[in-house]
């Protein structure tokens, strides 16, 4: 057994070679569909985490009128933590209110003048409601708009961020699906073209495999050489597109840093690495096997 | 050794090969298959080392039936059978010891055994100092005596051999028919299909006539002749 493995898997090594152009090509296709596969993990890596950092930032802010006392906005404090659609609700006091105003606003003269101006403090106390699940915000505003303490709430203040994150939502999942519709086709057409490379290999071959049948080669002989050569397109393969793959996390990371500081590719490019790469393993050897054995059933007579 | 037992064989788009064919080879025996092309020759051959098989009838090989042998043991079941062709199905990548040599390594033998068997082999048929010349080095005999040895490398019990002689000059095929010949005194039965009647006349053994795949002579003792 041992001795019909090393020979077929040299048959299959000078196959492979003295079809050198024949066998870059067929794993470029199949390194095509990993590579894109590798890039919609890491772009999902990567949008996730910007999506999570906007959607810690969404919140819902209930002002109240300047004559309601800090009790009883406890008690409707109180009264929406029922709720199981919060996740955390936040009192801030009109003066808080105010330090923070100034704060952010510190090297706006203007504004520090006109409220020096003003003398009294402006700003509204008010709850900040962050929701489990982002796509619960509409229906926490609803349910405070109908709440019955509306008569001391001055105003509801929602939508700050909901538009980024809805057309963020968007994006990301035109691009997961662009995405998968790309990864299905690329999976076809190396399909197609690892099954064409096997079939034409089959036939540049018939003579030797004749030969083989006539003396008595065993099925397996004759068999091993092609699911090697499958073998050494998925290899390759994955080795040039987690190669790729590093050299492109590695250029976009600045961008995405630019864009999220907490989404960190490289990392996660190192962090997953193995899991990726057997994803990849495991998703060319299914393509390059069923094609291999569809192409053996189909015109290799053993 | 090999009997045929009312054999029929009709291909695809009702072209009947063999109709009816009774037949019996014994164990070391050196029989002339003879007959227009097209008669037959080749599908009893093949019936033989079971590449085809019989639409109706049976066809036995040392008492088991042909149709009995599982597609995974046919590979044993070869190499029991030593095939030689009028085009010599040499690999033309491979010198004359290599193309021996293949017959062994698909069968898993070990280096040192084919690194001891194939020089014999080839001194046998006479290529003992031709070993690493390529097919487009060596003569039509030459070759022709390549793929014998390589036939005869598994020491079968039986040569099978299918118009042998059709690409050689007379000399050539002197010799092939004197190695096959001595290969049959060595104990190994021949069945030598050919319609070269120099060949069969040469070899002076049974000769058997097919015409439109039905045997219509068996001769113990013959000579190459189409009635």
């Amino acid at each position: 057994m041992f001795l019909t493995i090393a020979r077929t898997f040299k048959e299959a090594t000078n196959n492979f070679l003295r079809y050198a152009w024949l066998s870059i090509a067929t794993s470029s296709i199949l390194m095509l569909s990993l590579y894109v596969i590798g890039a919609l993990i890491l772009i999902s890596f990567a949008t996730n985490t910007v999506l999570q950092s906007i959607q810690q930032k969404a919140n819902i802010s209930i002002y109240f009128k300047p004559d309601v006392t800090a009790e009883t906005i406890a008690e409707i404090k109180n009264k929406l933590e029922v709720n199981e659609k919060i996740s955390s609700i936040e009192y801030v006091s009109k003066e808080q209110a105010l330090e923070d105003f100034k704060r952010n606003n510190a090297s706006e003269q203007v504004i520090m003048d006109s409220l020096n101006e003003i003398g009294s403090n402006p700003l509204l106390s008010s709850l900040v409601i962050r929701a489990k699940d982002i796509n619960q915000y509409q229906n926490i505003y609803d349910d405070i708009n109908q709440a019955e303490f509306s008569e001391e709430t001055s105003r509801i203040n929602y939508g700050k961020n909901r538009d980024i994150i809805n057309k963020l939502n968007t994006l990301v999942n035109s691009v997961k699906r662009i995405g998968i519709v790309l990864v299905v086709l690329l999976i076809s057409i190396s399909f197609l073209i690892i099954f064409n490379a096997m079939r034409l290999s089959i036939y540049s071959r018939r003579q030797e495999v004749e030969i083989m049948r006539l003396v008595g080669a065993s099925n397996a002989y004759i068999r091993l050489p092609y699911i090697f050569i499958a073998l050494l397109y998925v290899i390759i393969a994955v080795f040039v597109s987690m190669l790729l793959l590093l050299i492109t996390v590695k250029s976009v990371a600045p961008y995405v840093f630019a864009v999220a500081p907490s989404a960190n590719v490289v990392g996660f490019y190192f962090q997953n690495f193995w899991k990726m790469l057997g994803l990849q393993f495991f998703i060319g050897m299914i393509i390059g096997i069923t094609s291999t054995w569809i192409a053996m059933k189909k015109y290799l007579r053993v | 050794m090999v009997k045929f037992d009312w054999v029929s064989k009709i291909y695809k788009g009702d072209f009947s090969a063999l109709k009816e064919v009774n037949l019996e080879i014994k164990d070391g025996e050196f029989v002339s298959i003879v007959g227009q092309s097209g008669a037959g020759k080749s599908t009893l051959l093949k019936l033989i080392y079971a590449e085809e098989m019989p639409t109706e009838g049976t066809v036995y090989f040392e008492g088991s039936p042909t149709s009995s042998i599982n597609r995974k043991k046919l590979p044993l079941y070869r190499r029991n059978i030593g095939t030689i062709f009028q085009d010599f199905k040499l690999l033309p990548r491979k010198t004359a010891y290599e193309n021996v040599a293949f017959a062994l390594e698909v069968a898993s033998v070990s280096e040192e055994e084919i690194a001891e068997d194939v020089p014999q082999i080839l001194e046998i048929v006479g290529l003992g100092d031709k070993m690493e010349k390529y097919p487009y080095q060596l003569s039509m005999g030459e070759q022709q005596r390549v793929s014998f040895a390589r036939a005869l490398i598994h020491k079968p019990k039986i040569i099978i051999a299918d118009e042998p002689t059709g690409n050689l000059d007379p000399v050539s095929s002197w010799e092939i028919v004197n190695l096959m010949l001595r290969i049959n005194e060595l104990g190994t039965t021949v069945i030598l299909a050919s319609h070269d009647k120099y060949v069969v006349d040469k070899a002076n053994k049974r000769v058997i006539v097919i015409e439109n795949g039905k045997i219509i002579g068996d001769y113990e003792q013959g000579k190459y002749k189409l009635i």
